[in-house]
């Protein structure tokens, strides 16, 4: 590898942050092209042997700014990463993947603008990204009107739910009803029948809460109370004394700038003698759990889409994975040991492009009059078995929903690590088609 | 991220993530960083820091005429001015400068975070120059980027119209409240397209208006930032005159004679508009106008709110001024003489002891976004057209933000933003005594007429230190 290309890589892996259209065509496509050019690739990787040797372009819609913004910035590190491997690799189809990104605002009106940037002005081939579920319920319709497939990674029930169009999926990560619903067989044989929810007063709250009642009265167990706190609230030890006596188990799934103390407060009213407790590392994404006030919740359980603490067992692949994606075993970034990524949602924006990989590829996607056989290509998948291009484990994809199952985990805080206990299975997380997709017309 | 029915799905925001509140526009925050501020005992910081701006109140009771005089008596460094001033050079390359960012931001990067336009305007403008141009020294003189083009195109820089000087800096006022809705309400001031259109626009017009009617009266009444950080400007530590002085903070606002309303109610707009740029990202403001803080939804549904609520934000502001300037005249004129009559004027000197206090919060609540972006800056630096480059191996540096989840740090962070916040009310406290020696003629007099804005000070510093403890949605 030349000194310019060597330079060229380096420099991406550096600012991966800072991927866009230009860096990614000219530093990672024109790099790995060159690559191909001067026969260090393989021949059957090189660029070169493309019917079109155009770049893949695909708008990536990025919460650089407005509250999603530190979930924006590590989807951005591990879509520049994903993108990075896949050009490493010989691009799809033998062509460069550039990444154009706009920055959404995390607003529901900017995104649909910025999806009409992609379309309009920018001539992206796909649109891929988007985290909060108000920015992809606002976005959505108007993929649909562009004609642009649109490759969400909310983990929000939207998807699966009806709710959204043809030209919108979620193949990279599941949905939080599934989530919800895996956890109920841990929960009800292990920690306690009687459970008390503890949730904040608004859609998020709800619907775990009524996700979750449903599922552990399937297991045989019941929500004794259901305790919601009004969203603006910053302090806490006024709802703790609703929890019953009875109660075997607290669900949290407190959110806000406000959740260290509600751990703080919890903890200062129940002491040593506690229930067990059950949350949903949402709370704490991209907090370290050892930080200060949360000693308190050594020998809890929560879910994790993803572990974020290497396990004594990880696998080859998590292990590339955390390494192309810059986070140590820990999950905190290897260059600022402070900074904890979002490590149990980021991996879907890494999955999901291997998918529009697999999907062009299979659909022998050439350019956006391709479009409906990529969605047709994507909707056709079936088994998506743990790999370097699937991390986070096994998914199945169900093309009526458009939304992806996978395996859900229960960590334990043990010492000030999350040590898995319990790996629901895919199944755990499955419930009947509310949709299917296939039936609308494009 | 989700919700499960339709109706509810129009209105949702979604899920956790809301544990980190970025701001949007310039600004931006850590919500682990607002986590651990939480956790702070701020109640006991913000009663030590009122008690100190109190104290001080009460202390200058005892001052005597000379004393604060002497405080404020600027001293001679000894610095010829012609080692320091700015000359059309340094101008001339700021308006290439303002060219080429116009350029990046509409041909280059579109991730507003790898763009070197919205990087350079809001982070080294809006928050560093600011505050280096409001405490240190003219850095405005040296960076101005229309005076340099403008000498280049239009040497005399002659008028061809004139502007009525009776319209004082009013179109200045109403450009700089223009500005401040776009830095609060616009949908996506960051967009580096969107950005650059506007400087653009706002460059060509200011150019137009500099040919029309004179380079330095456009400059003067309505080019609003050269207005306000010529207003700012009053309150630096240097000044170069024959030769370089330094003095206390408002040593120079205390020489100033040429300022009317126009004046006083851009420095209420600085202050009005600086608050409510931290308010309007509460939890108690979105309580009261009905948004849950943990599904904010964006800028576009929010922008009617913002703007009213920063229009009436300057309208409350002017109101508790006026207010408290009244309530000194009436109890110094014991009804002897009516205290409209000197209202104005009364009003207009007393304005200049908000600037401290607007700087002060200016820089405290940009203090964290700055720490973070100026980090981005120097790494976009590196590559400004993202082609790769590593321009003087900047892009060697890594943008870090795990400080903001370190809680030691924090407390640092918070007691530093803290500290300049009840300094500027210090400051403040100290400018408004000395003005009002000025004014007054009898030494009892002096307490009196400041009654009003005594006590306006002490609870705008309970309102500042408070901003900076809330939690906050946006």
């Amino acid at each position: 590898m030349g000194n310019r290309e060597n330079f060229v890589l380096t420099y991406q892996i550096k600012k991966s942050s800072n991927m866009n259209r230009r860096s990614a065509l000219l530093g990672l496509g024109a790099g790995a092209g060159a690559m191909a050019a001067t026969g260090i690739l393989p021949g059957s990787l090189g660029f070169a042997q493309a019917q079109s040797s155009a770049p893949i372009r695909i708008g990536f819609q990025k919460h650089a700014t407005g509250i999603g913004a530190a979930y924006g910035r590590w989807y951005g590190a591990v879509t520049d990463a994903a993108v990075k491997r896949i050009n490493d690799n010989g691009g799809i189809n033998g062509r460069p993947v550039e990444v154009v990104v706009e920055d959404d605002a995390t607003d529901p009106g900017r995104g649909a603008e910025v999806l009409e940037k992609f379309a309009n002005q920018h001539e992206v081939d796909v649109a891929f990204g988007t985290l909060f579920s108000h920015v992809v319920i606002g976005s959505a319709p108007r993929a649909a009107e562009l004609k642009l497939p649109y490759f969400v990674v909310s983990e929000g029930h939207h998807v699966a739910s009806g709710n959204l169009n043809r030209y919108t999926l979620q193949p990279g990560i599941t949905d939080v009803k599934s989530q919800v619903q895996s956890m109920a067989p841990f929960v009800g044989d292990n920690l306690g029948k009687k459970v008390t929810m503890i949730y904040p007063d608004f859609a998020f709250g709800h619907d775990h809460r009524d996700f979750f009642t449903a599922a552990i009265e399937a297991q045989g167990g019941e929500v004794v109370a259901k305790i919601a706190v009004p969203p603006t609230e910053t302090t806490f030890t006024r709802y703790f004394p609703s929890i019953p006596r009875e109660t075997e188990v607290i669900y949290h799934v407190m959110v806000g700038p406000a959740v260290l103390t509600f751990v703080k407060e919890l903890g200062e009213f129940f002491g040593p003698s506690r229930p067990e407790i059950f949350g949903f590392i949402d709370s704490l994404e991209a907090v370290d759990i050892r930080s200060p006030g949360l000693e308190f919740l050594e020998g809890t359980y929560f879910w994790e889409g993803m572990p974020r603490h290497a396990q004594a067992d990880q696998a080859d692949y998590e292990k590339a994975y955390r390494a192309a994606v810059g986070v140590d075993e820990r999950g905190a970034s290897l260059e600022d040991p402070s900074d904890v990524s979002t490590y149990a949602h980021m991996f879907g924006c890494w999955e999901t492009l291997n998918i529009i990989k697999a999907g062009m590829e299979s659909a022998g996607y050439q350019g956006p009059q391709d479009r409906a056989k990529l969605i047709e290509a994507v909707e056709a998948m079936t088994d998506m078995p743990a790999s370097e291009d699937h991390p986070q484990g096994d998914k199945i994809f169900n093309g009526k929903t458009h939304q992806a199952f996978g395996k859900q985990y229960i960590s334990k805080v043990t010492d000030g690590n999350l040590v898995v206990e319990h790996t629901a299975s895919i199944e755990d997380g499955l419930y009947e088609d509310e949709v299917d997709y296939t039936t609308q017309s494009f | 991220m989700y919700t499960s029915e339709m109706n509810r799905l129009k209105k949702t925001l979604s899920l956790s993530l809301c544990f980190f509140a970025f701001l949007s526009g310039p600004a931006f925050s850590h919500a682990a960083q607002q986590g651990f501020v939480l956790l702070l005992p701020t109640t006991a910081y913000i009663t030590a820091g009122t008690l100190a701006v109190a104290l001080t109140i009460l202390l200058l009771l005892s001052f005597r005429g000379n004393q604060l005089r002497q405080l404020f008596r600027p001293r001679d460094t000894g610095i010829a001015r012609s080692l320091i001033s700015p000359s059309d050079w340094t101008s001339f390359l700021a308006s290439l400068s303002l060219a080429l960012l116009i350029f990046v931001g509409l041909f280059g990067p579109t991730d507003p975070q790898a763009n070197l336009l919205p990087l350079v305007i809001w982070t080294f403008v809006w928050m560093a120059l600011f505050v280096i141009q409001g405490v240190l020294f003219d850095i405005w003189a040296w960076v101005n980027p229309w005076v340099g083009i403008h000498r280049l195109l239009y040497p005399s820089g002659d008028s061809q119209l004139t502007l009525r000087s009776d319209l004082s800096i009013w179109p200045a006022v109403l450009l700089f409240a223009a500005f401040q809705s776009f830095v609060l309400a616009d949908v996506a001031p960051n967009d580096p397209d969107r950005l650059a259109k506007i400087t653009l626009g706002y460059s060509i017009f200011t150019l137009i208006g500099m040919s029309l009617f004179g380079r330095e009266v456009w400059l003067r009444q309505v080019e609003c930032f050269t207005v306000l950080f010529n207003i700012i400007g009053k309150m630096r530590l240097f000044r170069k005159d024959d030769s370089l002085r330094f003095g206390l903070p408002g040593w120079q606002a205390l020489k100033v004679d040429d300022w009317d309303l126009s004046h006083a109610i851009f420095i209420l707009i600085i202050l009005a508009a600086g608050s409510f740029d931290g308010l309007h990202e509460t939890f108690w403001w979105l309580g009261k106008v009905g948004v849950n803080p943990l599904e904010y939804p964006g800028r576009t549904a929010m922008f009617w709110t913002t703007l009213t609520g920063l229009f009436a934000s300057i309208w409350l502001l002017i109101c508790l001024f006026v207010g408290a300037i009244w309530v000194g005249l009436s109890v110094v004129s014991n009804g002897a003489d009516p205290p409209t009559r000197k209202l104005k004027d009364v009003l207009v000197r007393f304005s200049m002891t908000l600037l401290p206090i607007a700087i002060g919060y200016h820089a405290a609540h940009y203090f964290v976004t700055f720490l973070v972006q100026i980090q981005v800056v120097v790494a976009t630096l590196a590559d400004p057209l993202a082609t790769g480059w590593n321009l003087f191996g900047l892009g060697n540096s890594r943008v870090k933000v795990g400080f903001l989840s370190v809680p030691a740090t924090v407390k640092l962070i918070w007691l530093t933003q803290a500290s300049v916040v009840v300094i500027s009310h210090i400051l403040a406290v100290l400018l408004s005594h000395r003005i009002a020696e000025q004014i007054c003629d009898r030494p009892r007099d002096v307490i009196r007429l400041q009654i009003g804005l005594s006590i306006l000070m002490i609870a705008y510093t309970v309102f500042g230190l408070w901003l900076l403890a809330s939690p906050r949605g946006v």
